[in-house]
C-alpha cells in the first residue's frame, strides 16, 4: 500500500528498479567472476588486464580439481560429515524440541538459556581442549571427529527453532494419539513432527549450511588428506608459491553449487528461520 | 536476560491428557528429560566440558613434549603474558575495530537494499534467492576470490581501479597495513550485507501499513517518517541482527586466515587466529588458551551489554 501507482515508462524504469539493478550488480559480480574464471585456461588466469568472459571456454581446472587433485575426496568427505550431523541435529533437535516446548519439565528456562549462550560460543574457545582430547583416544582424522562437535555445535540453534515451532502447535493434537493408544515416540513421530515440518526444514537448511562451511574445527581435526573437507581443501591448494586459482575455482564453483540449490529451494524456510528470532550467520 | 524468563514462563504449556493429572505430570515430565537428555549430553560433552577445561589450561603450566602434554600446577602467568602483550594489544584493538566497521556498514547498505527491495513490485523472491548465494558461501571460498581479485599483478581489482582513475596502493590491495584492513572488510561486507538486508526486508514486510498511512495524512515526508517511524518499529530486528552479526565476526578466522594469513606482518591478526597460531603453530596451549577464555569473556559480556542496551525479547520474539 506504500507502492505508488506508476504509468508508462516509469513502471519500467524508475528509483527503485534502478538500484535493485545497482544491488544485483553487486550480489552477482563476484559470483560470476567465480564462475567464470573457472572456465578460462589456465594460461588465460594470468592475463592482464583480465578477460571479463572466458574465451576460449575450458574446463580444465575441473579436470585439476578432480583427476590430478583430490576434490572428489574432498567433496566426499564434507557430504559424509555434513549429512550425518544434520541428521542427528533433527533427530535429536527434534525430541528436545519437542520436550521444552510442550512437556510439563521443571528448569526448562535454565536449560533454554544456557542452550542460547551456548549457541553464540566463539570455535575457539573449545578448540584446543576437543584436540587434546580427539588427539588421546586417536579420533584425529575421522569422520566422527566432525560429525560430533558439528552435532553439538548446531544442536542449540535447531533446539530453539524447533522449540518454537512445536510452541505453535495446537495442544489437541497429541490427545488424538494418545487416544489411538500410540506411544509416546510414535506420536511425536506420527503426529507433532509433519505439523513441525517447517521447522525441520528451518533447522535442517541452517545445520547443513554451518556444517557445509565451517573451517576451523576441520583445519585442526582433520588435516590429512583423505579426511579433508571442501573448506580445508581448497584452502590447501593455496600453499604452494602460486595459488592455483584456477582449480580453486573450479572446486569452488562445484562446492557452491548443491548448496545454492537447496538454498533455493528452501529459501521460504532460511527466510522465516532468519526471522524467527533465533538469527545466525 | 530477564525478558527471557518472562516469555518463556508464558509459554503455553501441553497439559497431560487422560487419566489424574498429577501422576501424568510427573510422567510426561520424565518423559521431557528421556527426550532432552540425547542433545544435552551430546552439548554437554563437546562444549561445556570442553569451555571448563579451556580455563584449566588457560591457568595451568602447560608443558608439551613429543609424547604429549602435561599440566604442572597452578598459574596466573599465562593471563599475564597475554594481557601484556603488545600483539594481543594490536588483535583486540583490530578485531574491535574490524567488527565496528563492518557490522555499521552492513547494517546502512543492508537497511537501504531492503528499501529498495520493499518497493520492488515484483520478482522479490528472486532476489532473497540471489542474496541468499553470498550468506551460504563457505567463507573459504570468500577469501580465495577476494585474494584474485587483489591479486598485484593480473587481479580485476587492480584493472577497474586504473580504468577509473583511482588510484592504486603502491604495494598492492593486501601489502600495507591499511589497504589490507580496508580490503578485508570489502570481502566481508560482500558476504554479509546481504544477510542483514534479508533480515531487514523481513522486519520491514511485517510492519502495520496503518501508521505509514496516518503519517501520510499527517503530512509526514520520507525522511522523517523513516526515522520517526520505521527506525523504531525496526529497532527488535536491527538489534538482533546487530547482535549476531557482532558476536560472529568477534569469532573472526577464515577470512583473514585466508586471504591474509593474518599480515602484512601482524595488521590482520583477529583475536581467533592469535589464539590458533599460539596453540598450533607455537605449541602454547596455557597461552592459547588464555587468548581464547578471554574472547569467549567479551563475546559473553558483549552479549549481555547489546541485550540490555536494545531491550531485545529473545524468547518472544521466537514465538
Amino acid at each position: 500500500m506504500r507502492n505508488r501507482k506508476r504509468k508508462g515508462w516509469h513502471r519500467i524504469i524508475n528509483g527503485v528498479t534502478i538500484s535493485t539493478f545497482f544491488v544485483v550488480i553487486f550480489v552477482a559480480a563476484p559470483l560470476y567472476w567465480l564462475i567464470a574464471t573457472s572456465f578460462k585456461t589456465p594460461a588465460n588466469l594470468g592475463d592482464s588486464p583480465p578477460q571479463y568472459f572466458p574465451h576460449p571456454i575450458s574446463t580444465q581446472n575441473y579436470h585439476d580439481a578432480f583427476v590430478t587433485n583430490d576434490f572428489g575426496i574432498y567433496f566426499r568427505n564434507s557430504l559424509i560429515v555434513t549429512l550425518i550431523a544434520t541428521a542427528l541435529v533433527l533427530v535429536l533437535g527434534t525430541m528436545a524440541g519437542y520436550a521444552l516446548g510442550r512437556l510439563p519439565m521443571r528448569g526448562k528456562f535454565t536449560l533454554m538459556v544456557t542452550l542460547l549462550i551456548i549457541s553464540v560460543f566463539p570455535e575457539i574457545a573449545v578448540i584446543a581442549p576437543l584436540y587434546l582430547l580427539l588427539r588421546n583416544i586417536g579420533w584425529l582424522n575421522s569422520y566422527q571427529a566432525l560429525i560430533i562437535p558439528y552435532t553439538a555445535f548446531n544442536l542449540p540453534f535447531a533446539v530453539w527453532i524447533l522449540r518454537n515451532y512445536m510452541l505453535g502447535i495446537p495442544k489437541e493434537m497429541e490427545e488424538t494419539g494418545r487416544i489411538d493408544g500410540a506411544g509416546p515416540i510414535r506420536t511425536v513421530w506420527s503426529i507433532i513432527v509433519p505439523m513441525a515440518l517447517p521447522g525441520v526444514f528451518t533447522a535442517g537448511i541452517f545445520c547443513f549450511t554451518a556444517c557445509w562451511t565451517e573451517f576451523l574445527m576441520a583445519l585442526t581435526f582433520n588435516i590429512s588428506n583423505n579426511f579433508r573437507t571442501i573448506p580445508v581443501g581448497i584452502a590447501e591448494f593455496g600453499t604452494v608459491f602460486t595459488v592455483p586459482y584456477g582449480t580453486i575455482f573450479a572446486a569452488s564453483t562445484v562446492a557452491v553449487v548443491p548448496i545454492g540449490i537447496l538454498v533455493f529451494i528452501f529459501r521460504k524456510f532460511v527466510i522465516s528461520g532468519l526471522t524467527s528470532g533465533a538469527v545466525k550467520g | 536476560m530477564t525478558t527471557i524468563s518472562s516469555a518463556a514462563d508464558q509459554a503455553p504449556v501441553a497439559e497431560p491428557l487422560v487419566g489424574r493429572p498429577d501422576v501424568n505430570r510427573k510422567r510426561l515430565a520424565r518423559l521431557g528429560w528421556a527426550f532432552t537428555a540425547p542433545a544435552l549430553i551430546f552439548v554437554g560433552a563437546v562444549t561445556i566440558f570442553p569451555i571448563i577445561y579451556s580455563v584449566v589450561l588457560s591457568l595451568s603450566n602447560v608443558t608439551v613434549s613429543g609424547s604429549g602434554f602435561s599440566l604442572n600446577g597452578f598459574t596466573t602467568s599465562n593471563y599475564r603474558v597475554v594481557l601484556t602483550n603488545a600483539t594481543w594489544h594490536y588483535a583486540l584493538f583490530f578485531t574491535i575495530i574490524y567488527t565496528f566497521v563492518t557490522v555499521l556498514v552492513e547494517l546502512v547498505l543492508g537497511t537501504m537494499i531492503a528499501l529498495v527491495l520493499e518497493r520492488l513490485a515484483g520478482g522479490r523472491g528472486w532476489m532473497m534467492a540471489l542474496l541468499l548465494l553470498p550468506w551460504s558461501m563457505i567463507t573459504v571460498i570468500n577469501a580465495e576470490l577476494w585474494g584474485y581479485i587483489y591479486q598485484g599483478t593480473y587481479g580485476v581489482a587492480e584493472a577497474i581501479f586504473t580504468a577509473l582513475g583511482l588510484p592504486v596502493p603502491a604495494a598492492g590491495f593486501l601489502g600495507t597495513q591499511y589497504p589490507a584492513i580496508i580490503s578485508l572488510m570489502v570481502a566481508d561486507i560482500w558476504k554479509t550485507t546481504p544477510f542483514v538486508a534479508i533480515i531487514v526486508l523481513a522486519g520491514l514486510v511485517m510492519l502495520p501499513g496503518d501508521v505509514y498511512e496516518a503519517a501520510e495524512v499527517d503530512g509526514s515526508s520520507g525522511w522523517s517518517t523513516f526515522w520517526r517511524i520505521t527506525v523504531p518499529l525496526l529497532r527488535p530486528t536491527l538489534a538482533l541482527a546487530v547482535l549476531f552479526r557482532v558476536l560472529q565476526a568477534f569469532g573472526l578466522f577464515d577470512l583473514p586466515y585466508v586471504l591474509t594469513n593474518g599480515g602484512p606482518g601482524t595488521s590482520t591478526t583477529s583475536l581467533a587466529i592469535l589464539g590458533y597460531n599460539a596453540m598450533f603453530k607455537d605449541l602454547h596451549f596455557g597461552t592459547g588458551a588464555a587468548v581464547a577464555t578471554t574472547t569467549a569473556l567479551l563475546v559473553l559480556l558483549g552479549c549481555l551489554v547489546s541485550l540490555r542496551t536494545f531491550k531485545v525479547q529473545v524468547g518472544k520474539e521466537g514465538d
